[in-house]
Parts: C-alpha cells; sequence; structure tokens
C-alpha cells in the first residue's frame, strides 16, 4: 500500500524514481528520499525489531535520534549498522533490518576510499538550518572564510554571501576539541557517483561537481577560530504504556515525512503534546487528526495498544474518565532538547529552563564556541511531562535501544543510586549509539522524580565523541597497508634488497635483519654471517645509529653531565664509549662520543632512541642549563655508516682505497681519522661492536650506497658477507656487550650491569648520579647482569624465560631472575645467554632453572662475556 | 665532488614525482646554523627574527627554523657544502654559534603544480590558504606523519624531508593525489 502522495515533498525528486532493496523485496522510491521515508512510502511501516526483548519497532524519528530503524546497507556501500532515517536514498541500495546490533559477516571487504584533509577556517558552523545558515551568512559578510557542515544530505536553507564559503552536506562533525579543533566526517552517498560543492563567490553560487565513488568518506581535519554550534534540537518522547510501538512517531518527523517527503506515516492520528510546536507539527502531519491530547490542559494518552502497530489510544481526562479511539498513528511532542552533545563534551555546562522544561546551555563553555538557534534553548515553552503516571512502569520505555522501562530506572534508585550516571550503568541507558538523544533527559527527570527532587535537580549524562558512530577505517584514513605509518630506510636499502635481506623494524626504520642465501634458514644465515666476521669480514650498514653534533665552548663540560663517565679529557680524534642514566639513575642510552674538536662532538645514540637523547639535551639545556654555550644539531641521516668488521678488515680498506694510514700504531682502537674511502670523503672510527678488529666508515649519505658498493666489491676476494642484525646481536652478546632496550628496561644502573668503570663519581655532578646513593640502587639482592651456558649445549633458552634458584616445582616458585638474550654461537659451537639475576655477580659458577612448558632448562651461570675476553682480537 | 658517486634518494623516481607535476632538487648546500639570541653579541643582520620567515640573503636562503636556528641554503645547487660552511664561519668568526653542514641530511621535493595545496593539506596541518601562507615564508612541521620543512619560494613549494622518510612520504603522496584528482 502505497502512502506516498499525489504531490508535495520539498525534498524528493518525482522525475528520479529509484529502485532499492530491503530486506529482499524490492521497492522504488525517490532521489532525495531517506530510505525510511522510502519504507514509510512502500507501507513498511513495522519491519524493525528491539535488539535485548526482539519488540516490534517501527520508525519513530527522522533523524540521528532514531531509536528503532537500524539497518546495515550492503550496497552501493557498507555501513554495517545505522539509522534507516539517515540513509540517503540511491539507485541499487540494498539494505537490511537490523535490532540495533551489527552483524559482522556483513561486512564486505575494501569499502570506498577515505581521504583525510586539513582545512583552517575562521568560522565553523555545525548544522546548516535556519539559525546555521544565518551565522554562515553573517561570517561570510565579515570576510570570514566559513565552513558550514550538516549532517543531512542538504542544507535547510540558501547560504550565500561571501567569497570562500564551503557547504559541507551529509557530513557529521564527530567532536569539537580545544582550540577550534573540530572533527568531521563527511560520507559521499546522496548523489551517484559525484559530489556537488558550492563555492560561493561574491553572492554568485559556483556549483562545482566533482566526481567521486559511492561509498568515499572524507574526514576533515578543521581548525576553526569560531564554532557555532547550530544543531538544533530533538523533540522528546514520552514514557506510557506501550509507547514504542510501530506508529508511535515524533510529531515533528511525522510533519517532516509530509513536507519534505510526500509520505503519509499513517490515517487516523491522535496527538500527545506538551508544548505549542508539537501541537502545530501534529496540525502539519497530514493525517487525519482525531483528537490532540495537551498535557497542559490535564489530558494524558495512557496506553496504545495494536498487534503490534499502534491501533487504539486510550486517553484520560482530567476528570479521570477515559476514553478509547481507533488510530494508526500516535504523535507525540513532550518538549524540545537542545541538541548540546558537542557542547557538552568539549566541558560545556547545562542548565534547566523551567519555562521549557529542558536542558539549556550555561554559557560556560570556551570562548570560541557559541551556541544558535535551537540549540541555544530558542525554543517553545513546555509542560514538564517526563512519563505518565498511570499504568505500569515495566510497559513504559525509556531508552527503546537498550529496551529500558520506568521500572528498570525505579529499580536503579530503589537499589541507592542518585547520579544519572551511575543510573546510565546500571541500566545502561544511553550507552546506544544514540548517546540518550530520546532517553537522556527523560531518565535524568524519572530519577529527580523518583528522588523526591525538583524537575531539573540533575540533567541529562555527558556525551562524548564521536557525535555518530564512525569506523576506525575512517579514522586511520589513508594510513592504511603499507602507507599505516611511515618506514625509513637507509641509502643503503635497495642493495639489502637486491642481496635478498629479510628486515627488522626497528623503530621506523626497516633495517637488514639478515641476508639469507639459496635454502639457508635463519639459524644458518645468521651462523654463516657470524663466522664471517669472526674469521674473515662482514659489513654491517649501521647508517640508522642516532647522531648529534654537539658544538660550543662548553659541550666538553655538558657531555660530563649528560654521561656518566668524563668526556672532556677525551683528546680530539680520540672514541669514547659512554652511557647515559635518567635522573633515576636508570639506563636510558649508550653510543660513543668523537671528539671531533675542542668545542665539537659528535655522539651516537641508539637506533630507536635518538630522538628521545636529542630531546634529553635540549631539556637539560633549554630548561636547567641556559647559562652553558652549546647547541645541539641531529645529523643522524647526513651520514650513512659502513660498519666493517673483521680480521680482514684492513685488506678490504685497502683495497678499497683509503689515504688514511690503518696501521695499529697510527690508528689504535677508538679513534678516527679523516680521510677518503674509496675516493669519497669519510671519517674512519675504529668502534667495534663485535669484538673484532673492525673500522666504521662514516661517508656522506649522498656517498652510501657508492661507498658499500665500492666495499662489498673490495671485499669479495676476502669473503666479506653482509649481515644483518641478528648476527649483530649474535656478536655483540657473545663479548657480553647489552643492548639498551633489550638487556635492560628502565630498572637497571651501571652497576648491575658490571659497569661500574663507567660510573665516575669523581668527575662531578651527572644526570643519575644523585640516585646512585640511594639504598635501593645499592641492594645486593638487584637483579645484575649475568651470562648462562645452558647444560644441553644445543638448548636455546627463550628470551624472557624466568629463572628459579631450586627446580622443586612446588608452586608459587620465587622468580630470581630473567633472561634477557639468548642465540646459538657458531663461534662457541653452542647455545648461551644473557640474563638479569637477582644477586648475579656473586653467584658465577651456580646452577639456575628456566621452567618450560617442555621441560626444565638447568643452566650455568657465567661472566657475561663469552668471548676473546681480554680484548686482543679487538685490538689488533 | 659532489655530484660524482653521489646518489640522492628520490633518483629514478623523476616519473612518480611528475604525476603530481613535482620534482627533486637534489643536492643542495645546507648548513644548520644556531646562535643564541640572549647572547652578548648582535646577531648578523641576514637572520630573519620573525617566525617562519624566510629570507634570500647574497644567493642564499635563510630560513627560520626556531628562536636560535636557521637553515642557510643555496637554493640554487650552485654551491658547495665546504664553500658554504667556510662563508658562515667567516662571517660568525668570534661570535658564539654552531654551524653543521646538514646538506645530506634532507633532500628537497619541489611542488609546482597549482592544485599542490590541496595536495599538501590531505597530510599537512598547517593553514596553506594565501591569507596565511605566503611566497617567503617556511615552516618546520608534519607531512603525513613525516617532519618537512616546507619553503614557498618563488611560485613553488619546497618540502625538505630527510632521505629515508622521502620514498614513504613519496609513496603516500602519489597515493593522496590519486584520491584528490
Amino acid at each position: 500500500m502505497s502512502r506516498r502522495l499525489e504531490a508535495g515533498g520539498s525534498w524528493i525528486d518525482r522525475a528520479k524514481p529509484l529502485r532499492f532493496t530491503f530486506d529482499g523485496a524490492e521497492y522504488e522510491g525517490f532521489e532525495g528520499d531517506t530510505l525510511a521515508s522510502a519504507l514509510l512510502a512502500n507501507g513498511v511501516v513495522d519491519g524493525f525489531w528491539s535488539p535485548i526483548l526482539s519488540r516490534p519497532r517501527g520508525v519513530m524519528t527522522d533523524g540521528t535520534d532514531e531509536p528503532n530503524a537500524f539497518v546495515a546497507v550492503l550496497e552501493p556501500w557498507v555501513d554495517l549498522i545505522t539509522p534507516a532515517t539517515t540513509v540517503p536514498l540511491v539507485e541499487g541500495l540494498v539494505a537490511l533490518a537490523r535490532a540495533g546490533v551489527a552483524d559482522l559477516a556483513d561486512a564486505a571487504p575494501a569499502g570506498g576510499r577515505i581521504g583525510h584533509v586539513h582545512r583552517h577556517v575562521e568560522t565553523l558552523i555545525v548544522g546548516g538550518g535556519d539559525a546555521g545558515c544565518e551565522a554562515a551568512r553573517a561570517a561570510a559578510g565579515r570576510g570570514d572564510r566559513v565552513l558550514l557542515v550538516e549532517e543531512r544530505p542538504r542544507t535547510i536553507t540558501d547560504v550565500s554571501g561571501g567569497e570562500d564559503v564551503t557547504v559541507l552536506s551529509d557530513a557529521t562533525a564527530l567532536g569539537v576539541y580545544d582550540d577550534g579543533y573540530v572533527i568531521v566526517h563527511e560520507r559521499v552517498r546522496a548523489a551517484a557517483g559525484e559530489r556537488r560543492v558550492t563555492v560561493y563567490a561574491g553572492n554568485d553560487p559556483v556549483e562545482h561537481t566533482i566526481p567521486l565513488p559511492h561509498g568515499m568518506e572524507r574526514i576533515w581535519h578543521v581548525r576553526a577560530g569560531r564554532v557555532v554550534l547550530a544543531t538544533g534540537a530533538f523533540e522528546r518522547p514520552l514514557a506510557f504504556v506501550g509507547n514504542d510501538r510501530p506508529g508511535v512517531m515524533l510529531a515533528s518527523s511525522a510533519m517532516r515525512y509530509i513536507e519534505r517527503f510526500g509520505v503519509l506515516p499513517g490515517e487516523r492520528a491522535v496527538a500527545f503534546v506538551t508544548n505549542d510546536w508539537g501541537k502545530e507539527a501534529a496540525g502539519r502531519a497530514g493525517a487525519e487528526l482525531v483528537d490532540v491530547v495537551d498535557a497542559r490542559d490535564g489530558r494524558a494518552v495512557v496506553r496504545a495498544d495494536g498487534d503490534p502497530r499502534v491501533a487504539s489510544v486510550t486517553i484520560r481526562e482530567a476528570d479521570g474518565s477515559g476514553t478509547t479511539v481507533k488510530a494508526d498513528l500516535l504523535l507525540i511532542s513532550g518538549g524540545w532538547n537542545p541538541n548540546l552533545g558537542l557542547w557538552r563534551a568539549i566541558g560545556g555546562g547545562l542548565t534547566y529552563d523551567e519555562g521549557r522544561a529542558c536542558f539549556v546551555p550555561d554559557g560556560a563553555g570556551p570562548s570560541w564556541l557559541s551556541v544558535a538557534g535551537a540549540a541555544s534553548g530558542a525554543l517553545p515553552e513546555s509542560a514538564p511531562l517526563w512519563f505518565v503516571e498511570h499504568g505500569d512502569d515495566a510497559e513504559k520505555y525509556v531508552d527503546l535501544q537498550r529496551d529500558q522501562t520506568v521500572t528498570d530506572v525505579r529499580m536503579a534508585v530503589e537499589a541507592g543510586l542518585r547520579s544519572v550516571e551511575h543510573v546510565k550503568r546500571a541500566t545502561y541507558i544511553g550507552t546506544a549509539v544514540d548517546q540518550g538523544r530520546t532517553s537522556g533527559v527523560l531518565t535524568a527527570e524519572i530519577v529527580n522524580t523518583a528522588l523526591g527532587w525538583d524537575p531539573g535537580a540533575q540533567g541529562p549524562t555527558n556525551a562524548r565523541p564521536p557525535y555518530t558512530p564512525v569506523s576506525y577505517k575512517s579514522l586511520a584514513g589513508p594510513y592504511q597497508g603499507l602507507l599505516l605509518e611511515p618506514i625509513r630506510i637507509t641509502p643503503i636499502h635497495a642493495s639489502h634488497i637486491e642481496r635478498g635481506a629479510e628486515f627488522e623494524n626497528v623503530g621506523q626504520w626497516k633495517r637488514p635483519w639478515y641476508f639469507p642465501r639459496d635454502g639457508e634458514s635463519t639459524d644458518e644465515a645468521v651462523a654463516r654471517e657470524c663466522l664471517a666476521v669472526r674469521n674473515a669480514i662482514g659489513a654491517m650498514d649501521a647508517s640508522t645509529l642516532g647522531k648529534i653534533e654537539v658544538v660550543g665552548p662548553d659541550a666538553p663540560a655538558f657531555l660530563d653531565r649528560m654521561y656518566t663517565n668524563r668526556m672532556s679529557n677525551l683528546k680530539p680524534g680520540a672514541i669514547r664509549y659512554g652511557l647515559m642514566c635518567g635522573l633515576d639513575g636508570m639506563v636510558f642510552d649508550d653510543g660513543v662520543a668523537m671528539r671531533l674538536g675542542e668545542d665539537r662532538f659528535l655522539v651516537t645514540t641508539t637506533t630507536g632512541g635518538a630522538a628521545r637523547v636529542l630531546d634529553h639535551f635540549e631539556e637539560w639545556l633549554q630548561t636547567e642549563w641556559t647559562d652553558l654555550r652549546v647547541f645541539c644539531t641531529t645529523v643522524t641521516e647526513q651520514w650513512a655508516v659502513v660498519a666493517l668488521n673483521g680480521p680482514q678488515t684492513r685488506d678490504v680498506l685497502t683495497a678499497a682505497g683509503t689515504d688514511v694510514d690503518l696501521a695499529k700504531e697510527a690508528f689504535p682502537h677508538m679513534t678516527f681519522r679523516d680521510g677518503a674511502v674509496a675516493g669519497v670523503p669519510a671519517r674512519l672510527a675504529r668502534v667495534s661492536f663485535s669484538g673484532e678488529l673492525a673500522f666504521e666508515a662514516h661517508v656522506s649519505s649522498w656517498h652510501g650506497r657508492y661507498v658499500w658498493d665500492a666495499l662489498m666489491a673490495a671485499g669479495e676476494p676476502f669473503g666479506i658477507a653482509p649481515y644483518g642484525t641478528e648476527a649483530m646481536h649474535v656478536l655483540r652478546a657473545e663479548k657480553g656487550y647489552v643492548i639498551v632496550g633489550q638487556d635492560t628496561d628502565g630498572t637497571v644502573t651501571p652497576f648491575d650491569l658490571g659497569m661500574d668503570w663507567i660510573v665516575n663519581p669523581s668527575k662531578g655532578d651527572f644526570i643519575g648520579r644523585r640516585s646512585f646513593s640511594r639504598p635501593d640502587t645499592a641492594r645486593p639482592d638487584r637483579k645484575q647482569l649475568v651470562g648462562l651456558l645452558p647444560e644441553e649445549p644445543q638448548v636455546l633458552l627463550p628470551e624472557g624465560a624466568q629463572l628459579i634458584l631450586q627446580d622443586t616445582g612446588a608452586i608459587p616458585m620465587p622468580m630470581s631472575g630473567h633472561v634477557t638474550s639468548s642465540y646459538r654461537s657458531a663461534a662457541l659451537g653452542r647455545t648461551f645467554a644473557l640474563a638479569m639475576l637477582k644477586g648475579g655477580h656473586a653467584m658465577h659458577g651456580r646452577t639456575v632453572f628456566a621452567p618450560m612448558p617442555e621441560g626444565t632448562v638447568a643452566a650455568t651461570v657465567t661472566p657475561p662475556v663469552f668471548y676473546d675476553p681480554v680484548g686482543t682480537r679487538r685490538d689488533g | 665532488m659532489t655530484a660524482e658517486h653521489a646518489r640522492s634518494p628520490l633518483e629514478g623516481r623523476a616519473d612518480d614525482l611528475g604525476r603530481f607535476a613535482a620534482h627533486e632538487v637534489p643536492f643542495l648546500a645546507q648548513i644548520d646554523l644556531r646562535i643564541a639570541r640572549s647572547g652578548a653579541d648582535p646577531l648578523p643582520p641576514f637572520l630573519p627574527l620573525e617566525t617562519n620567515i624566510w629570507l634570500g640573503w647574497n644567493g642564499r636562503d635563510v630560513l627560520w627554523l626556531g628562536p636560535d636556528e636557521w637553515l642557510v641554503l643555496d637554493g640554487t645547487g650552485a654551491t658547495e657544502p665546504a664553500e658554504l660552511l667556510a662563508e658562515l664561519r667567516t662571517l660568525l668568526s668570534g661570535t658564539h654559534h654552531s654551524v653543521v653542514d646538514v646538506s645530506a641530511n634532507r633532500t628537497v621535493l619541489e611542488l609546482i603544480g597549482d592544485d599542490r595545496y590541496q595536495l599538501l593539506s590531505t597530510g599537512c596541518g598547517l593553514d596553506l590558504h594565501p591569507r596565511s601562507w605566503r611566497d617567503g615564508m617556511c615552516a618546520q612541521t608534519l607531512l603525513a606523519r613525516v617532519p618537512v620543512i616546507l619553503q614557498e619560494r618563488s611560485g613553488a613549494t619546497r618540502v625538505f624531508v630527510r632521505p629515508s622518510y622521502a620514498e614513504w612520504l613519496l609513496d603516500w603522496l602519489l597515493d593522496a593525489a590519486e584520491g584528490s584528482a
């Protein structure tokens, strides 16, 4: 049965019929319809049901306050759950009814494109009704850049004037944040394959048509000098017996279905109102109006009956007598609630307006934020009625999306709850996607009534972004897949790919993990790379190391304060390893300092710690030691670094060509020389993280690839192998060199690492020094760095395994430590590990146990240096 | 010397850059300059003191990066880094300053299309409207979460980006350009 009138409907274009499918049946509507209006036009008036009690429900509203008519849209875009009242009808739309709960099985792979865009305006207006459009005209008139967003597919009135006015429809302001930052979710749904953008040049609207695929969404990051909330008001329902039946509709919604869509929501209507707007709307709703029950006359609708749609309405007169009339539409207007979700979420308060029986903005929000129109409280007076006393409270629905009744609210109050925020959490009222748009004030006033408080004693629960649900996919926008997060690569990266490297993520960096040759397993590749370093030569791309130039006459003094050891007595041309601690005395980062000149150092940091260390330096320089004449400049990417490690290193450098004297006496360990390598300017540094003879070649990152290729070619006759982070980890662990962040976790002092030698308390104050005198940092049972050799030499302890001292199996067992690093060593021909063990420095030679699901692993505690403890290879 | 054996981060991707009317301006000599504003020495007159402004001086671009930090570069690529470094050292001798060669620390993407602001605004939170962004301005900001310096110069927008991020940023911009086309 068609309920579409012969004429009328200002939003629809009858020349453009559209076919759509709902719950498997085909229907027709018009361009300009919402799915809800098209369904009503086709006589589909119930067909929905409630999520918890499965009660039959119908369309109750015409906007985002809809608590009943939820659908999943499957074509031509995918929206797993949304109110039918907010879905613009398009050709070929396919939708299913949903009981307020989405079904992920409906999820189609890959929806439309989601873009992000940043926009700055002087004035942002949320809401395209009369007040919003008026505010837009005023702002445009004073020369502002204006953005107006309207969640419906069109604005209510025209906006004109001003040179820079953008109107977004089908766009929702999800949240208003500090300093005028607003996130807007724009959808491309109404116009098939295109979107009309109206830009005003002077008073002339210029229409642009942008071809866009259906389902395209855009997240607008808007920075606005002023934000005007012209978000209108929601008509408030009333709670009475049977108020959730299909056929119960807000009076203003019924009026809009007639006037905008030419749809008659019912034939015979009864109206139940508390205010003049509702009364007028009921009169314009098109149906035969049997009775207007005005609460201000002492009358009330006490129940609606039907099966399930409303068929009769029982009215209680002022004198207590009752009548029942036949009607298939019951129009409700229980007053109006300003739509203030965005206002409240940014901290705006509410005050109760007695005459209008609603909560209006208290004016205490941020200075850049204002509220206009109905949202500000420009509303008709209303009788303060929330629910009808007569009848069973358990049949008076308060939150239709949560199937909660007046009884549920009363029970929460009887259980001792007073605050609506507590009642919300006890009943879940207001936790559905509408955030209590129809139920919030009702609930607050039922609580106030139950407690014997005056109306308005407490208002509705707070709201928070997003204003309407938005998918994570939309918020992620273009940052998906390979574009999820920036990826950093070194100048040598392409070579690593050519050599078949597997990569490891280190912060945002991609670092070669190992370089498997044909058919090699990870273990085999790492073992081969390690042996190449120990027996011949290996090359590693160390470009990711953080690098900071520290310059100024006070640079030596500054570094003495930042590192635990002394840097000021370093000679130009020399290098020193250093540890940095936080104020708590815990190891924070490590690296080497190279003294480039009297007043100039280059310090290196861990790959992941570069930004943190620079921030740390700047914080102390800018906030505490402003008298120090020191500047820090990050040069991480100025330099590409190739680390050559292994006994053949000198031969390979010589073969590649260098003018630097590499002899032991001329160029000792922990010094650097400037010169050329393979014909390009280079700084050669004798620094070893493997324990082997090692040189690092620092060259301009422009030359990184060239020098890498030259060294690899020169090294080929010597069996040079590129090696990755895994081999690097094994090699350094064989030498007992810690990795900050792997062997340490922010609770480890240099003393815990057995590195007492690197703490120089006699040099003056430094960051962390004070904390070393705390009793806690001197406890003998602190976890301390040790080596572990599993008794079965091929058993690999898992990193993170807990250590116990007695293998009794008794639970609970006291945990005495944990494994921090564990590897197979080709050089040792067995497995080994590093661990943090309570009192470990005094436990060398003891056996500890790691209880594992496959059985306990026993291991002997050793010093943490397994290979060449004297350092003859490194210093050779 | 510079060009020989040197590779720029976006070498070989000129076609991709061309898809949004951009090209790489590699190998520019760039020097990070620090001078304390509270110091006893008067600031050299060629330094812009106003936030986010760059000045042309003696064939150099001098970009304001912070209250005591500037980037000095030869925007034409005619000068070697060592020359520029020496030039600044001479100019500033006797004052407390720091000059550090950062030429290879960033490469430059130059966007020349009329729609470049639309593209940049998909990933950059700055206001690039002519009301607040004009020739002669520069800014340190994030573009697609990547730290960059923007410089508006002679009808083009220059994006200074660390080499490590350059390829990813280009991929991101290609994706964004496709979406906003």
